[in-house]
């Protein structure tokens, strides 16, 4: 665990609910609220320029309009929260450039890395920024785009392409992202597995082999079939133990997870279903890219 | 009260001519008026000063040659003209209404346009969107250069790409930002693009030279982007994960004009 104490830690954690714009917005500041108010005040002094706000009826629609927008604004944010937990993402985004590259390198080539733990601070994860191990939002939504383009690259170069196909393989690109995501909730929920994997932790999972496919559809537009062929066996091993090696300081029991070989049914179970989970995913990157290399 | 003004400009010029049929109307009653002095309470001769409630009839017995409203001093209701007059050489100049500042879009411009040079982060205190829907209109415009009539695909993927930005920048970022924010700098950063279709109108993008140079523009638009957000965000260490996306959209735009 490589968290150092002396850097400075951003709490990603940190409830941002009203997250304030560091600069105005001056785009709808200028205007109506200036010369709407103080034309009831005195007479005509304050007619310069402003006819058409001097009706009262006017400035009572906008101020009403205005705050109708605002109210309407604050309703939406706070629906929003409710749905979508946004300092929770928050905490998958904080990320920074070397992360990033280490963590790409883990993926291609998962061997040599000893540590899989994530380092925790007081019960908190800490952020992706701080540890390789923990996981994060970032690779998997910019794979999941890059696929789509890579896709359209692909596609294109054999003359097959057309614009509703982008949409409709990003689409079901998504729609297999989530069924396999239901899929493994319901059966850690059926192992009734005690961990502390959010659902959020399992997007993120899931989306790393996007990085896989990127890499094999890339090697089939460079190299023909076989670099295809090639690049896809490799990435495939690599998630998996990659997969393997992650999954199975959450899902299994301690002392499992630490290498001894322990008895019983529930642990044999748990292996199992890490292996399932794990081996669903070159299945997937095969799925989801030989249409695209001919 | 100013409504009230206008109303009572109406009823104060009609009652004029209530006023002028009733003292036509009612001379005749006024000889009658020093039988009824003594008789009434009221001194119903004084014409100023009259501040019964608009809109009550005339007395029958009294000529009605006063105001019905005594509108304040500061009021002048015949120099309606001039007063509109004034108001309009009091009005600000259209562009400072408008909010379009020439010379700070020149400033934003250049900044783009030198992508080593630091930037500072205060440039994108206001949101400007008129130089970028310039941008964009010119970039369509050299596109139908090349006999591509694809402005809807351009405004179509600009906003999308915005939008996309403006999620992924604040939920990176430790403070937020507002979507025009994001919107204008995604916009001035657009203006290289408008050099390589500008450049596509004249060779063919396709070959070797044109795959070097749509890779280098598409670098240089997406460091500059990149370069502005993190000076305006504050965000560090940050700045090939925010111009990696920016790339990824200005690629897009580069597809358009190449194929």
């Amino acid at each position: 665990c490589d968290f150092k104490s002396n850097v400075r830690m951003r709490n990603p954690a940190m409830d941002s609910s009203e997250p304030g714009q560091l600069f105005d917005d001056t785009s709808t500041s200028a205007g109506p609220q200036g010369a709407g108010h103080s034309g009831l005040d005195k007479g005509p002094v304050a007619y310069t320029g402003q006819t058409v706000l001097s009706d009262p009826m006017s400035n009572l629609a906008m101020a009403y309009g205005s705050s109708l927008a605002s109210q309407g604004k604050e309703m939406m944010d706070k629906n929003l929260d409710r749905f979508i937990p946004v300092s929770k993402l928050k905490y998958y985004f904080a990320v920074d450039t070397l992360y990033v590259g280490k963590k790409l390198g883990l993926l291609v080539f998962p061997y040599m890395h000893e540590n899989w733990e994530v380092c925790y601070q007081q019960d908190t994860p800490v952020a992706p920024r701080f540890d390789v191990n923990a996981p994060d939002l970032y690779i998997p939504a910019m794979a999941f785009i890059t696929y789509i383009l890579v896709a359209g690259l692909a596609l294109g170069t054999q003359n097959r392409f057309s614009p509703e196909f982008l949409g409709m393989q990003a689409s079901s690109a998504l729609v297999w992202l989530i069924i396999e995501v239901l899929a493994v909730l319901l059966s850690l929920y059926l192992v009734t597995v005690n961990t502390d994997l959010t659902t959020i932790d399992l997007v993120a999972f899931s989306g790393y082999k996007y990085v896989g496919m990127i890499v094999g559809v890339l090697a089939g537009l460079l190299f023909g079939k076989t670099g295809y062929y090639l690049a896809l066996l490799w990435c495939c091993a690599s998630i998996f133990v990659f997969m393997i090696r992650t999954l199975r300081l959450k899902i299994l029991s301690e002392a499992a997870a630490e290498g001894m070989i322990v008895r019983g049914a529930k642990n044999q179970l748990r292996m199992y279903l890490t292996m399932a989970i794990a081996a669903a995913q070159p299945v997937f990157m095969y799925w989801l890219t030989f249409h695209l290399v001919r | 009260m100013s409504g009230f003004d206008n109303f009572n400009t109406d009823f104060y010029q009609s009652s004029y001519s209530v006023d002028d049929q009733s003292q036509a109307g009612y001379g005749y009653s006024n000889t009658e008026d020093a039988y009824n002095k003594p008789y009434g309470q009221y001194d119903y001769s004084q014409p100023m000063g009259y501040t019964a409630p608009p809109g009550m009839m005339p007395q029958p017995q009294q000529p009605y040659t006063g105001q019905i409203y005594q509108p304040t001093p500061a009021f002048t209701p015949t120099s309606s003209q001039s007063m509109y007059n004034s108001s309009f050489e009091d009005e600000p100049p259209l562009l400072e209404e408008l909010g379009i500042n020439f010379d700070h879009i020149w400033q934003k411009t250049l900044t783009v346009l030198h992508p080593l040079k630091a930037a500072d982060g205060s440039i994108m205190n206001e949101t400007d969107l008129a130089g970028p829907m310039v941008f964009c209109l010119a970039f369509g415009a050299t596109l139908l250069l090349t006999g591509k009539i694809q402005f809807g695909y351009v405004y179509g993927i600009s906003a999308i790409g915005c939008l996309g930005m403006y999620c992924l920048l604040n939920l990176m970022s430790m403070t937020g930002v507002s979507f025009g924010c994001v919107a204008s700098v995604l916009g001035y950063c657009l203006l290289p693009m408008i050099l390589l279709s500008g450049f596509g109108v004249i060779f063919s993008l396709q070959g070797m030279l044109g795959i070097f140079l749509t890779a280098a523009i598409i670098g240089w638009c997406s460091f500059s982007a990149s370069k502005i957000f993190i000076s305006a965000l504050a965000m560090d260490g940050q700045q090939f994960l925010v111009a990696y996306p920016c790339a990824l959209l200005y690629g897009v735009f580069a597809l358009i004009s190449v194929f």
